[in-house]
């Protein structure tokens, strides 16, 4: 007897899996010398498409699959961030093909095959689902971290990411194994069950902290954060921006999905660890981000921080928290690829990521600088731009939650990042540049970077829709713990 | 039009500002002049406003309010009562003022003044907004393009000293920030609406418990706007880096904005806590005064003293909030205004003069009059009101903040008099050094201000300062019965004691 499958539930993994195969299919025919710029173009072009197709698809609810796939809010608003993201970043590739050399359609298609592994962690309501989904999503990140085969850094940046990321995947797995034998389920909803009737074990404490070092490896939260830095600097610049927004994003719904919904339960004791932690990676993150020099690594622990800040949301555990994380996640989706759109497109025409490198480019490029300017001062958090409302709701939900230290101390990283952000502000505006010569921008490009410059502006001036959608994405969420 | 007046405030500058991104940055004329049009157009309504809001009604007057962020009650909501009615006038005077002494830029002009406008338009949305969130959201929109105005356009260290005053201000913005969202989760009323909260709290008052650590997050946190002892050391330095413009806009008004947020969100939400507290904002102000004053004397740049000067004259202010009563009140408010023109003009006029000397140095200047009479006239009379003599404006706000606090601190009154005798000193020594005396050979070619568009600034400045002096119950009688609601409010509420 085959269990009833309801399909259209996972229409849009079924959809991308479909694109993925056709333009594996559409590699073997079509013609050598312009398959990689055609791959680009269809992509480019079906993944609009699914971006429209699935803004309409936020009335999907439900579970599939003998309840492995769940379909809600949640899952609804974070495949909308990675569509998003996803369609950042092959602009970005576009840009950055140069780089990658020939034979780039393998590239596009690794970035579907993560795009599906994110959509489905997003609906995973089974840990052998979730398990499998990170998987397919890490996998194809190795890969492509690796891919500037001539390039030292990016084999150093793929060989930390995969012995790292496998330490960290061996970690869940045995953390998923201690929970089966504690629950004897590895389905969410009967753990959620066993975590609402018993009390916290030794044995359940050390399944969640290994789980956790997983999604703090994702997040890249201190301490789980070593290969950020370095990976961050090494892989090609699109990849560090998948990983950035992406990656961090699907980090975040498994935190969702499973410290906020599964062991919600258990909230309140693990709530002071999630709050150590956050305070911890912002320090950590704003402080190292000080002395960098080279942007990528700049992005990479300035990403630290900001993963802190959103911890505070999983601190709090409320309602509001968590929809800070996720109007937080939906602004710095838009202010990061900004960040770095300008930086593909500053290294591509002077074949340099350094900071100092930066100095005078509001004379080399208008738009380059100002569109560099808003996602900086977005990223401090200061209005009128989406960091900012970001930061607001997730203060407010910590002090709610009554750690007034917490969000003091955020107050001081908010502070010490300022200073760093305003350093390139003011290098890239007041400093003269030691190169005066004009860096173009196409006018696609200029598209692009205006269209992430109208939505950190958009989302930090009209936080209402933004906000709501936020959370519906929460209150509609499956295993919300009352 | 008459009724959504306080949106125009801040639509014209909007439409000013787009304007500028769209021409062309060779075209400076046009930029000019589409800038001056952008800053007279708010100060023209700013005046309607003064003129349309009915002082003997009292409350707030000409609201607007539109539902933005349902779920946390955010809304804009815009509205006047007879203070910041008077600070919008202020504002809508300097950012004039700023943006005419503003001509002798030549460098990066479109971007000067797309930076300039940003920081007027945040500055009135501040005053304006009768929302928490928006009051907050739009104080702090001037940080960064003040922040590129220093770096860019300033002088001496000029990066450092920007950066210093954004970090400084930066820090008290946050601190003020908690305040505030614990201020707002504390009352449980799900909304930022200031007059809603202010009605509820009337009636409950904020615990005892809860007042005691929120108001010192808010005190502390817009007193380093206000430059309280000991975080002023931001201001002397910034002031002196920046450009005139903001000089004058942020010793004139923008320093203000603390103030105002005291008296708005501690004064009037938290009246317990600051019976608790205001007695070591008192004392706090005294050393504000008197060591800010003394460091003022030692100083040889002209910029630096008026910096002192400025952090000195904040501790009136101070003092004033501290007596927590009408006199006291209404001093505080109408010194906003006062010394907002006065060092709106000090700053100017120091501008005009180190633009063409290049130097600020009292023992490089001497003589000066002798070739700009008019200029220097202006800064003798700048001095003399800031001095506090009487017929300037400073006269009767300060005298008023004095008696306010006689009462009840009187020690420390005494001593606040004492930091009127020390701006006299240092100020006649800026005159006797930089003015007067025999004149050096190299400044045989300085010239006057010499048409009468480059003395209008100067004029319109020294005119205000000397009509609030010369008739105080114009602006007394505006702003009294907001600022009597405000101490009202205060002791019709019980005790710390009953509410145990």
């Amino acid at each position: 007897m085959f269990p009833i499958i309801a399909w259209h539930l996972i229409s849009l993994e079924l959809l991308m899996t479909f694109v993925l195969v056709s333009l594996i299919l559409a590699a073997i025919f079509l013609p050598k010398d312009t398959l990689d710029d055609w791959i680009g173009l269809l992509s480019f072009l079906a993944l609009s498409g699914l971006i429209v197709f699935w803004s309409g698809q936020d009335h999907l609810s439900g579970m599939t699959f003998n309840g492995m796939f769940v379909m809600d809010s949640l899952a609804w608003f974070f495949k909308e961030i990675f569509l998003l993201a996803m369609a950042f970043v092959l602009v970005m590739v576009r840009q950055y093909s140069k780089s990658l050399g020939r034979r780039r359609n393998e590239f596009y298609l690794l970035l579907w095959l993560s795009l599906i592994g994110m959509c489905f962690i997003a609906s995973s309501a089974d840990f052998l689902l979730m398990f499998i989904a990170l998987e397919i999503l890490t996998i194809s990140l190795y890969v492509m971290t690796a891919y500037l085969k001539s390039d030292k850094l990016s084999i150093e940046a793929g060989m930390k990411y995969l012995i790292l990321g496998s330490l960290a995947s061996g970690f869940f797995l045995y953390g998923m194994s201690l929970l089966y034998g504690a629950a004897h389920s590895t389905h969410f909803e009967a753990i959620q069950h066993f975590s609402a009737t018993h009390s916290m074990t030794m044995m359940t404490l050390f399944a969640l902290v290994l789980i956790f070092s997983t999604v703090g490896f994702k997040i890249a939260a201190v301490p789980f954060h070593m290969w950020v830095p370095d990976v961050y600097q090494g892989a090609p610049t699109p990849v560090t921006a998948l990983l950035s927004v992406g990656s961090k994003a699907a980090g975040f719904v498994i935190l969702i999905r499973l410290f906020l919904g599964v062991f919600a339960p258990w909230q309140s004791q693990l709530s002071l660890m999630l709050a150590i932690i956050a305070a911890l990676t912002m320090t950590y993150g704003n402080l190292v981000a000080m002395s960098q020099t080279n942007i990528k690594r700049f992005m990479g622990y300035s990403s630290i921080s900001h993963a802190g800040y959103m911890l505070m949301g999983a601190a709090a555990g409320t309602v509001l928290g968590v929809s800070g994380i996720n109007f937080y996640l939906l602004g710095y989706l838009f202010t990061t690829m900004a960040a770095f759109l300008v930086i593909v497109v500053f290294s591509m025409a002077t074949n340099s990521d350094e900071i100092q490198d930066y100095a005078g480019l509001s004379k080399r490029s208008g738009v380059l600088a100002f569109t560099l300017l808003m996602a900086l001062v977005s990223l401090a958090g200061l209005p009128p731009l989406a960091g900012f409302f970001g930061k607001f709701i997730l203060l407010m939900a910590v002090i709610d939650r009554g750690y007034l230290w917490l969000a003091l101390v955020a107050g001081v990283n908010i502070v010490i990042s300022l200073y760093y952000y305003l350093m390139i502000a003011k290098r890239i505006y007041v400093d003269l540049p030691r190169n005066a010569s004009p860096i173009p921008v196409s006018p696609d490009m200029r598209l692009v970077l205006g269209a992430a410059v109208i939505g950190i502006v958009t989302i930090g001036i009209v936080q209402g829709p933004f906000l709501n959608a936020a959370m519906t994405a929460v209150k509609g969420m499956f295993l919300l713990h009352p | 039009m008459i009724n959504h007046m306080l949106s125009w405030i801040l639509l014209l500058p909007t439409v000013g500002l787009g304007l500028l991104f769209l021409v062309p940055a060779g075209n400076v004329p046009l930029l000019r002049r589409i800038s001056t049009v952008a800053a007279l157009l708010p100060f023209l309504l700013s005046i309607g406003v003064f003129i349309a809001y009915d002082h003997t009604a009292g409350g707030f007057q000409l609201v607007e309010k539109i539902p933005w962020v349902v779920p946390f009650g955010i809304s804009y909501h815009l509205g006047v009562d007879g203070i910041n009615s008077l600070l919008i006038l202020l504002l809508g005077i300097v950012s004039f003022c700023a943006v005419l002494i503003s001509d002798p830029v030549k460098d990066r002009v479109k971007e000067y003044y797309i930076l300039l406008l940003v920081t007027v338009i945040g500055a009135y949305g501040a005053f304006l907004s009768l929302d928490i969130f928006f009051f907050f959201f739009l104080h702090e929109l001037a940080a960064v393009p003040v922040f590129l105005m220093i770096a860019i356009w300033g002088s001496d260290r000029k990066e450092h000293a920007a950066m210093k005053l954004t970090l400084y201000l930066a820090s008290g913005a946050t601190l003020a920030l908690i305040g505030l969202i614990a201020l707002y989760l504390a009352s449980g009323l799900h909304t930022f609406d200031l007059i809603q909260i202010q009605q509820y709290l009337a009636v409950h008052p904020l615990p005892v418990a809860s007042q005691v650590w929120i108001f010192p997050l808010i005190v502390i946190g817009f007193g380093i706007t206000l430059t309280l002892w000991p975080f002023y050391t931001w201001a002397p330095e910034g002031y002196a880096a920046a450009p005139t413009s903001i000089s004058m806009l942020h010793a004139g008004v923008l320093k203000k904005m603390g103030a105002y947020a005291i008296i708005r969100f501690a004064l009037l939400l938290m009246p317990q806590g600051a019976h608790i507290w205001m007695p070591l904002v008192a004392v706090l102000a005294i050393v504000n005064i008197v060591f800010c004053g003394l460091v003022a004397l030692t100083q040889r740049d002209l910029k630096y003293i008026l910096g002192y000067s400025s952090c000195s004259h904040m501790g009136y202010i101070l003092l004033g909030l501290a007596c927590l009563n009408t006199i006291g009140l209404n001093g505080v408010v109408f010194l906003m205004f006062a010394h907002g023109i006065m060092a709106a003009l000090a700053f100017a006029l120091v501008g005009f003069v180190s633009r063409q000397t290049h130097t600020r140095d009292l023992d490089r200047l001497g003589g000066l009059i002798q070739r700009m009479p008019f200029i220097a006239t202006c800064f003798m009379m700048a001095v003399l009101a800031s001095a506090g003599v009487p017929g300037f404006a400073n006269f009767p706000a300060e005298i008023m903040i004095l008696l306010g606090s006689w009462g009840q601190y009187r020690i420390l009154s005494i001593c606040a008099v004492s930091g009127l005798v020390i701006t006299a000193i240092y100020m006649l020594k800026a005159i006797r050094l930089g003015f007067h005396g025999d004149i050096k050979p190299q400044w045989s070619k300085l010239t006057d201000a010499r048409t009468p568009l480059a003395k209008l600034p100067f004029v319109l400045l020294l005119a205000v300062l000397l009509l609030a002096g010369c008739w105080p119950s114009l602006i007394l009688k505006h702003i009294d019965l907001s600022t009597k609601t405000i101490v009202e409010a205060d002791h019709a509420r019980p005790g710390p004691e009953s509410t145990r």
